[in-house]
């Protein structure tokens, strides 16, 4: 069992090479965005050397404060990535071995339907994120050295700036919750994906959008209700995951970044995830995957598609 | 002798159509049966029953197992090609051989490496740069190195050329047939596997026309070659089908004593296609 999810994992990073070279790609551009940006800071003389004299004296709580923004920053490109990698991975799934009929040779060795179907699942929900936190931290890392690099050639001392403030594993271990919330709260969508594309013999992406669209319109027409809406609304956003303790997507306003810099706060308390694990909306979304993932086993099962 | 297949009133509808009606058959132990038919006969319909893909009704076990129930313990001792290139094209040859060693119990690695020495296949090829031949021989290379009781082959030789064809049942016959494992084969070439089979059996509309060992044939099936009063005569005698050859008359019999047409013309025992296209015609005749 255990052997064959390993088996199976890996076939599905050797067929969807997507699954890694995505967040690689975005890591190379997230890095040469940062050269580009050093490159350009060089060209602003005395105004380049005033901020690194102004960020040396900081208050150490600011400076974290500022270290964890550009963390942030430079993480949001990739959690576009792992969400966009998510939906497509799943939209393909089940899909892609049926289109060129390698489904008939899969299904010749002892592997049974359900261990398939889960090990696109797991790939979905947890590899993917895996491989983007790995991206993250390796992305961040070499960001860092390079703007330690660039502070030292300029004559600041990053051993201040950078690595005496930084709350790094504080930040991974903050980014490596977040990455991993976001598909258990998307998890029902997630589903509905992947039993798309074991079902539907047309475009996965358009079957799987067009409910999705079109339903919560004919709700709001016939009920003038948005209960769906709001629900798929939901799913698709961060801001409405029972994961944050504060509102954390003000926390770059300048009030609240002030204050959060004051108390000398970590994004990692800015994380509640005692809260979302009880969430009952969480559990919810689960019994919905797992409804869909369970009728995706039945499909690829019963359905005769050779 | 043991049964591998036992099926007992066995039908698979797909709405109002019968694929396969009410068929009754035993495949034993050690043989090479060939299933013959006509496209749409429900030919790979029957294969998919066996193989677990499809549910029926009726009474099927394959190695005493329910094939649509346990299939995953069925796949352990059986193996199938299907007719359509079914490799995934994507796959990298070292890649399929660790995913098959990784998760077949019964496959040895050493086995299908030693295989694939006498082929141009490559490692660290991708399924989708082998030419049609070479994906079947990789095919066929693997699922040789699987210790498995019952090999199904769907059309496995259809696309290739005569040389692959050839070495495919060549190499069949030397390192897969051992006479404890039993192969079940359809194919559309029916001469090419003549000498291959035990036994046959022939399907058409859902139905079993015929189902008897090779070494029977002879005893139950008689080809006439006839021409004018004598064919007339033979004609009396009940042919389940006729037809010309060069201004001769073909009449094919069935369970006839042979001594009863002696006399009429040249007698043999008519080949498979021609026994094929008898029952086929006969029946619908």
């Amino acid at each position: 069992m255990i052997t064959n999810q390993l088996a199976l994992v890996r076939r599905e990073i050797w067929e969807h090479r997507s699954i890694w070279v995505t967040p690689a790609a975005v890591a190379l551009v997230v890095t040469l965005l940062t050269i580009a940006s050093f490159v350009a800071a060089s060209g602003f003389g005395e105004t380049k050397d005033m901020a690194i004299i102004l960020a040396s004296n900081v208050s150490d709580t600011e400076r974290k404060a500022a270290l964890i923004a550009f963390l942030i920053g430079n993480t949001i490109a990739f959690l576009m990535a792992m969400w966009f990698l998510m939906i497509f991975y799943s939209l393909d799934a089940l899909n892609a071995e049926r289109k060129d009929k390698s489904i008939l040779f899969w299904r010749s060795l002892p592997i049974t339907d359900a261990e398939t179907v889960v090990s696109k699942l797991f790939t979905a929900v947890i590899l993917i994120p895996m491989i983007t936190f790995a991206a993250v931290a390796v992305s961040q890392l070499i960001n860092l050295i390079l703007m330690s690099i660039w502070i030292s050639a300029e004559g600041g001392s990053p051993g201040l700036l950078i690595w005496g403030s930084l709350p790094l594993f504080d930040t991974w271990l903050a980014t490596f919750i977040v990455l991993l919330a976001i598909p258990a709260w998307t998890s029902p969508l997630i589903g509905w994906f992947l039993f798309v594309s074991a079902w539907t013999k047309r475009s996965p992406f358009l079957t799987a959008f067009l409910p999705i669209a079109v339903l919560p319109i004919m709700e709001y027409v016939v009920f003038r209700t948005s209960m769906l809406g709001d629900a798929i609304v939901n799913r698709f956003s961060m801001k409405t995951m029972p994961l944050f303790d504060l509102d954390v997507f003000r926390f770059f306003d300048d009030h609240k970044f002030r204050s959060a810099a004051e108390e000398n706060i970590s994004l990692l308390a800015l994380l509640d995830p005692g809260k979302f694990v009880a969430s009952v909306d969480l559990w919810l979304g689960m019994v919905v995957c797992g409804l869909f993932i369970t009728a995706a086993i039945y499909v690829r099962r019963y359905r005769d598609d050779s | 002798m043991t049964s591998l297949v036992t099926a007992h009133g066995v039908t698979k509808r797909y709405g109002d159509i019968r694929a396969v009606d009410n068929v009754s058959f035993e495949i034993e132990k050690g043989k090479i049966l060939g299933l013959i038919g006509p496209n749409g006969a429900g030919k790979t319909t029957l294969l998919k029953a066996l193989l677990g893909l499809t549910d029926c009704e009726g009474q099927l076990s394959v190695l005493g197992l329910d094939p649509f129930r346990q299939r995953k313990e069925l796949m352990q001792n059986i193996c199938f090609i299907a007719d359509v290139a079914v490799l995934p094209r994507w796959i990298r040859v070292s890649q399929l051989l660790h995913f098959v060693e990784q998760t077949h119990p019964n496959f040895s690695r050493d086995r299908a490496e030693e295989l694939l020495k006498s082929t141009k296949i490559r490692r660290d090829s991708k399924v989708r740069e082998l030419s049609k031949g070479m994906v079947t021989q990789l095919h066929l290379s693997i699922i040789t190195a699987v210790d498995a009781k019952f090999l199904v082959l769907d059309e496995p030789t259809l696309g290739l050329d005569i040389i692959f064809r050839k070495e495919f049942y060549g190499n069949l016959l030397n390192d897969y047939f051992d006479g404890e494992r039993t192969i079940l084969i359809t194919t559309h070439q029916v001469e090419e596997i003549e000498n291959l089979l035990t036994d046959i059996m022939f399907i058409n509309d859902g139905r079993i026309l015929l189902d008897a060992s090779m070494e029977a044939l002879p005893e139950s099936y008689v080809e006439l070659v006839t021409s004018g009063d004598n064919a007339d005569s033979a004609r009396n005698l009940g042919p389940i089908y006729e037809r010309d050859l060069f201004g001769k008359k073909v009449m094919t019999f069935e369970k006839i004593e042979r001594e009863k047409l002696a006399g009429f013309g040249e007698m043999h025992t008519p080949s498979i296609a021609d026994l094929f296209v008898a029952k086929i015609k006969g029946a619908a005749a």
